[in-house]
């Protein structure tokens, strides 16, 4: 008998570029004493602790995570730390999830902090992530590869350099009602492709931003769902996927989940809509927070959930199909490329998926919420995974 | 839902495993793990990685290490505390009922690292940092603190680490040191009051695989035969903070012990404990209240092999060969129930414990 697993509460800081007023460990007691604040709770009704943290290298403190176990009220319960790089936050929320389901724990907290600005240069320590032997010396690092990956998408698909901007727009428009965004904005197509040129054909504005602050969620088994939270978002549906570092052997014909269409995200879709009764995702969900540190990201895997077919979301775009009064609401936060705190960006996606259907997003509310998806991705475009809430406990298996 | 262990995988130890690439060391293990359990890399629907960036020298390790544990267009995810740690959520997720065959994979080479530049990047740089905080001096720290709370005498300690060398030299899956004698070790360099480096247990390099199944797997799959039943897990942790009673009242500990045991610990037969100093066995045989009948560490321990990040695990693995009665030269007789404990970061901030039975046994 496994348990029914709901939301209970959440908590993001407004992310900005440095936290200069506070440590690291003082970030991450903000967002534990801010969900526990959301979720009417007191340290004692947390039964254990999942933290979210990427590469420690971007802050020069290994297993920072340690620093914090007083902060967050960890010492004496159960901690264990997720790291799955950009996906991580998307894996913490699935690691706590098998921690209340299986029955082990009544409730876990999912709690993480991110200061990139630590470091002068991000790309420089995500240079490291590469193979040391083949590929640091290219130099590869997440944007070049993104913009080989899109160069490659809008060549088989058509799509401009234009369409491309006309996301970041919409996006940059949708976080001005997000007090959390780092970067928002009226701006126009214009000012997009007038931006610098970071790898072709990537500018300046379809990148995301390098952001601080913290994040956090409780999670608890129906139990504790009954004493704190009385409009819970359930988590319905969990799916996760990782493929090959190797580039090369994930763009051939013979590869099996192709690169430049992502094709891994439908692995990760596939399962977790599964688990989460949804079939026709267009009809079944009305919000999807979809990780997208480049303009290039999201779409792309909307066309792999199956909310429309391959090649075809970025004229969707043009048509105003993904605004929040649209077909599905995409990113109604301005989504990663408007915040991207990388050890919680991913729990950042699923707390405005929750937030979307316990109806607490605030000014980017879309309206009659049922069902919300969030993606996550880590490593290069490698680790993927997605998780589904809804307002009705929905489990197929 | 009950969950199994079915095979695993353990790689030969060594002061440097330098003939072969992380990658290599990892997919062998695998490999070993996925033949001892009977089954395919493709059958897998989840795979657990336990592993420490610092340690492999990499930002995101598990982009060139998830593959060869065998996570291929599988659902993965790594923790960072420790090999026992993976094992651990694994488990919950076998329970969760999401997931019916997975693979735990943790490793760990040190020898291409330097550990106490490493461990002093551990320290917070406000405070910990600067005073200098690191492996030799906050397990000095501990010894302190527990060699007054439970008076253990440095008498008492040397012969553990004695005993310890005995047990594994008959481990044809340790590093087979020479058996030292008390005096190489009340006289060794003194490393940090009151350690000595004769205290501690030799790094290695190494890495451990396990296959683990949900009891829903096992019954559609009854040619496999599972090597032992996980009976409980349990983790905990203490504070950051360096204190006395932080120090010798090894809560985090006792809380991991409590939760994977429950209210029977007298069913176990043996444990498999990390201890990385001799003072750290004296302070578990008493924090767990182990009667004399338990045996302690048959494998050797962290004496036989020690590749720091998944020493706990290479613990399970013994442990749960010890139940399913192939653990070779250092076998014990009638073997049902063995627990195996780990322990993580400064001074032991994180405890692990697990619990493994006979997979036929009576559970009531």
């Amino acid at each position: 008998m496994v348990e029914t697993v709901g939301v209970l509460g959440t908590y993001q800081s407004n992310f900005k570029t440095r936290e200069v007023d506070k440590t690291f460990a003082e970030q991450a007691q903000g967002a534990a004493l801010g969900v526990l604040d959301a979720s009417n709770m007191n340290p004692d009704d947390v039964d254990a602790i999942v933290f979210s943290l990427a590469p420690t290298a971007f802050m020069g403190v290994a297993d920072a995570d340690r620093w914090c176990i007083d902060h967050i009220f960890g010492a004496g319960k159960p901690m264990m730390r997720v790291h799955t790089g950009g996906a991580t936050g998307g894996s913490a929320v699935h690691a706590a999830n098998s921690l209340v389901r299986s029955g082990i724990f009544r409730s876990v907290m999912i709690v993480g902090a991110e200061r990139i600005s630590e470091t002068p240069d991000a790309q420089k320590v995500l240079n490291q992530i590469f193979d040391p032997f083949y590929e640091k010396e290219m130099p590869l690092q997440t944007i070049t590869t993104v913009a080989m990956m899109a160069n490659a998408y809008m060549q088989r698909h058509g799509v401009k350099q234009e369409d491309l901007a006309h996301l970041v727009v919409r996006q940059r428009r949708s976080a001005m009602n997000n007090p959390h965004a780092h970067l928002k904005g009226e701006i126009t197509i214009d000012d997009v492709m007038a931006s610098p040129m970071i790898s072709y054909p990537l500018k300046l504005f379809d990148c995301c931003p390098r952001s601080s602050g913290s994040a956090a969620m409780i999670i608890g088994n129906m139990d504790m769902v009954r004493k704190h939270q009385s409009h819970p978002a359930f988590i319905n549906g969990t799916g996760g996927v990782s493929d090959s570092n190797w580039i090369g052997d994930r763009i051939v014909p013979t590869a099996h989940a192709d690169f430049i269409d992502w094709k891994l995200m439908r692995v990760a879709g596939a399962e977790c809509f599964r688990r989460a009764g949804i079939d026709d995702p267009i009809n079944q969900i009305q919000v999807a927070e979809v990780y997208d540190a480049f303009s290039i990201q999201g779409l792309t895997q909307l066309e792999q959930l199956g909310f429309c077919s391959s090649g075809t979301a970025f004229r969707l775009e043009r048509e105003n199909a993904w605004d929040v009064n649209g077909a599905v609401a995409v990113c109604p936060s301005g989504g990663t490329l408007c915040s991207n705190p990388i050890a919680v960006s991913g729990l950042v996606r699923a707390i405005e998926a929750a937030n979307q259907v316990m109806g607490t997003a605030g000014g980017h509310q879309v309206a009659n919420v049922h069902n919300a998806v969030a993606t996550s991705v880590g490593g290069i475009a490698q680790f993927l995974n997605c998780t589904v809430f809804g307002n009705d406990y929905v489990r197929t298996n | 839902m009950e969950s199994y262990v079915i095979g695993i995988g353990l790689h030969s130890p060594s002061k440097a495993l330098a003939d072969f690439r992380l990658e290599e060391i990892v997919y062998h293990t695998a490999r070993a793990a996925l033949d001892d359990a009977g089954v395919t890399r493709n059958q897998l629907d989840h795979v657990t990685l336990g592993a420490s960036d610092e340690f492999d020298g990499r930002s995101i390790s598990s982009m060139l290490m998830a593959m060869p544990a065998g996570a291929y267009l599988t659902d993965e995810i790594r923790v960072t505390d420790s090999g026992a740690s993976a094992f651990c959520l694994a488990t919950a997720r076998l329970k969760s009922e999401e997931f019916d065959l997975g693979m735990v994979a943790s490793w760990c080479k040190p020898s291409k690292t330097i550990v106490e530049v490493f461990m002093r990047l551990r320290g917070d740089p406000f405070f910990t940092r600067p005073l200098g905080i690191n492996m030799s001096i906050s397990d000095a720290l501990f010894a302190q603190a527990v060699a007054k709370t439970f008076n253990v005498s440095d008498n008492e300690v040397c012969e553990r680490v004695v005993k310890a060398y005995e047990r594994a030299a008959n481990n044809p899956r340790g590093m087979k040191y020479d058996v030292p004698s008390l005096n190489d070790i009340r006289e060794s360099t003194l490393e940090s009051t009151p350690l000595r480096i004769g205290h501690r247990a030799p790094i290695t390099d190494g890495a451990v695989c396990m296959v683990l199944a949900s009891e829903r797997w096992l019954q559609r799959h009854p040619g496999h035969q599972p090597l032992a039943r996980i009976a409980g897990v349990g983790w905990s942790t203490d504070s950051y903070r360096l204190g006395r009673n932080r120090l010798s009242d090894l809560v985090s500990a006792q809380k991991a012990w409590g939760q994977a045991v429950g209210n029977d610990p007298a069913k176990i037969d043996l444990i498999e404990i990390e201890a990385q100093t001799g003072y750290h066995e004296a302070a578990y045989v008493r924090a767990f209240k182990l009667s004399d009948s338990i045996k302690i560490s048959p494998s050797g321990g962290a004496f036989a092999q020690n590749p720091l990040f998944c020493t706990g695990l290479v613990g399970a693995a013994e442990a749960i060969l010890q139940v399913a009665g192939r653990a070779g030269p250092v076998q014990l007789p009638n073997v049902r129930c063995a627990a195996a404990h780990s322990c993580h970061g400064f001074a032991q901030q994180g405890n692990v414990v697990m619990i493994f039975e006979e997979p036929g046994i009576d559970h009531g």
